[in-house]
């Protein structure tokens, strides 16, 4: 992890955790507050190439966890020359109970769909994005299927068992 | 060819020509189409048995399902098979279909493919061998002599039931049904 | 009179019993080069008896209309090709006819698919003309040196001729034409490099997209009808035709078995491509006998 990138975020930024977790990744921990603008700054230091954006749900801390992974194409920016391939992981908490955050598509534009598959999948909602309907799934949930408390099984008998045979098997 | 088949061609030549030109259509339902192509190459030839992938239903008299079925391939798979032309003849390769498989408390997939469209005969594994596809087909062969294999009769029997099955599952279709169904199906659909 | 009328009826069904049997050695031959076993060499009468033991779906009256113009197109063709001795049409036209009903087949596919509405009929249709607007023009100048050198538009007397002369394809000026028309062979019958109208893999068959059952038994039909023009067509204008059925039919094989072996190791061409080759080679060739043809002539 370039010492250069640590200091200027630690310094730009206050409230922020940089850490190595070795093999070219580190992890960045920010408040949810300044998540916008920390995303901004990273993309004008040459990470324009959003990887992955996915949540976590920590039901007993009560908060859900968007993780947003950030690498960069382009190697030959010039501060950077001599660094090999490093992926950047972003982290921000947000509570649980009425889940909401900001959009990301004005930053990265790539991010509309993996936010509606967050916002179908764990139920997290996004203020200004333009399009948040259903990507896979095709039946409205009362409780969003990837969250710990959603019981696969109760689920699958409701639904899916209580269809009878079309035909009569005892024939 | 010897005397007994040439007898049976001429007896009842719409048994024969059905069992020995089983055109699959090439709709790729799930993971268990990686196991088709070498089925249908030069490794193990199906060609041999007759069988050849078409690329549209209205061409095509074998539907295998292979692999899970979500929520919205099984809208594409009723609506493909009810584009194929009578006689037709299904087939739930993988044990997805059978029972839910892998997938068997899953929040989106379907777990009994029996229940929405009618099956003739499954085929275990997950995947399974070639070998395995080419014992199905000579069952099917079998199964069509006796006149058992028929699923496109009791889809036309019990078409009520079945629409009511396929609007449990995916709520309101967007297709017609396609035999004509009495109006108070519609009510008695509510409960 | 009585022969004429046995002749019209014996050619055509003659013909379909060619161009199946090619049909299915087609598939019996390229399942071997592949290593592998195919299916049985009658397997094209086992598809076409299944198809029509199925309850198709009709899509209106022009849907059926169009399988059967391009159906008639086909067998009228035929009834001027001679075959053997077998030549019931000979003497009202010749090359002329055949060059224009050619195309009638195409465009009865068009005027069905123009009722069944699916996209991929279009897309399958405007390739197939687009090809058939690459392969005409070399085919034009190969009939027009044929029809020069032999002073005839009748193929009975360019048969007739090549008794005494030898055959056409080893005579000075019409083996460049010869060559040019075994070069766009392929695109005539539309088989491997040039059957990108009827892609399964790209526009799900194209065409025959929407044809199922009773319909695509006649497609299938139209398709042998097809090959046994294309082929006819060269053994009569280069290898000059034959006496009798039989020696005609040996022709045909050979010419049909070599352009199977390019055949079945060829991929496909785009429809840029195929037009780019079919206006190359072939069409320079063709054009190179012509004028070679009109020097000697005059």
């Amino acid at each position: 992890m370039n010492e250069r990138l640590k200091k200027e975020l630690e310094s730009t930024f206050k409230d922020i955790l940089v850490a190595d977790s070795g093999d070219n990744c580190a992890t960045v921990t920010i408040k949810y507050s300044q998540a916008l603008a920390v995303l901004r700054f990273l993309k004008d230091k040459g990470f324009d190439h959003l990887a992955l954006l996915s949540a976590v749900d920590w039901i007993e801390e009560k908060e859900h966890e968007l993780v947003y992974i950030l690498t960069r194409y382009i190697q030959n920016i010039d501060e950077y020359r001599d660094e090999s391939k490093l992926h950047l992981i972003v982290k921000t908490r947000i509570p649980r109970d009425e889940p909401q955050f900001q959009t990301i598509t004005g930053i990265f534009p790539i991010a509309e769909p993996y936010e509606r598959e967050i916002h179908e999948l764990f139920g997290i909602k996004f203020e200004g994005h333009k399009r948040l309907t259903p990507l896979f799934l095709e039946r409205g949930y009362k409780i969003p299927p990837f969250r710990k408390d959603f019981d696969t099984r109760k689920y699958v008998e409701e639904v899916f068992d209580k269809i009878p045979f079309a035909e009569n098997k005892d024939k | 060819m010897d005397r007994n088949q040439i007898t049976k061609w001429f007896k009842a030549p719409a048994k024969m020509a059905n069992k020995y030109s089983l055109h699959a259509i090439y709709f790729c339902t799930g993971c268990g189409i990686i196991e088709v192509p070498p089925v249908i190459t030069s490794r193990w030839d199906a060609e041999r048995f007759g069988v050849i992938p078409v690329a549209t239903p209205r061409q095509a008299n074998l539907f295998l399902i292979t692999g899970y079925v979500s929520v919205k391939t099984l809208r594409a798979i009723i609506r493909t098979y009810e584009q194929m032309y009578e006689p037709k003849y299904t087939v739930g390769f993988g044990s997805c279909p059978v029972n839910g498989g892998m997938y068997w408390d899953s929040y989106n997939t379907i777990k009994h493919l029996d229940k929405y469209i009618p099956i003739d005969g499954w085929i275990a594994g997950c995947m399974p061998r070639p070998e395995a596809i080419f014992i199905a087909v000579t069952h099917l062969w079998t199964l069509i002599d006796k006149g058992m294999a028929n699923g496109y009769i009791r889809y036309r029997e019990n078409y009520k039931s079945y629409r009511r099955n396929q609007e449990m599952a995916l709520g309101k279709l967007e297709w017609p049904p396609l035999y004509p169904i009495d109006s108070n199906f519609e009510e008695a659909r509510r409960e | 009179m009585v022969t004429k009328v046995m002749q019209i009826i014996l050619s055509p069904i003659l013909a379909l019993v060619v161009g199946v049997f090619f049909l299915g050695l087609a598939r019996k031959i390229t399942a071997r080069i592949h290593w592998r076993y195919g299916p049985p060499v009658i397997q094209p009468v086992i598809d076409m008896i299944r198809l029509f033991y199925q309850k198709s779906v009709s899509h209106g009256f022009m849907f059926d209309l169009g399988i059967i113009l391009s159906l008639a197109g086909s067998i009228v063709v035929v009834l001027f090709l001679p075959f053997g001795q077998i030549c019931p049409l000979s003497s009202s036209g010749g090359l002329l006819v055949i060059l224009y009903t050619m195309l009638i087949a195409p465009l009865g596919l068009a005027l069905s698919g123009g009722q069944a509405a699916n996209p991929n009929i279009s897309i399958g249709i405007s390739r197939k003309l687009i090809l058939s607007l690459g392969y005409e023009v070399p085919l034009l100048f190969v009939l027009l040196t044929v029809m020069t050198h032999y002073k005839t538009i009748s193929i009975v007397q360019v048969v007739n001729a090549q008794q005494s002369t030898g055959w056409s394809l080893i005579s000075c000026p019409l083996c460049l034409s010869g060559l040019s028309y075994f070069l766009i062979l392929p695109a005539i019958l539309g088989v491997r490099p040039f059957d990108v109208s009827s892609a399964p893999q790209e526009i799900s068959s194209g065409p025959m997209v929407e044809y199922g059952g009773k319909y695509l038994a006649l497609a299938t039909i139209e398709h042998a009808f097809a090959l046994f023009i294309g082929i006819a067509l060269f053994v009569n204008l280069f290898l000059g035709g034959a006496a009798n059925i039989v020696s005609f039919f040996v022709k045909m094989l050979v010419v049909f078995v070599l352009g199977l072996f390019i055949n079945a190791v060829f991929p496909r061409f785009r429809i840029e491509q195929a037009v780019k080759y079919l206006w190359k080679w072939p069409t320079l060739l063709a054009f190179l006998g012509l004028i070679i043809t009109l020097a000697i002539r005059n």
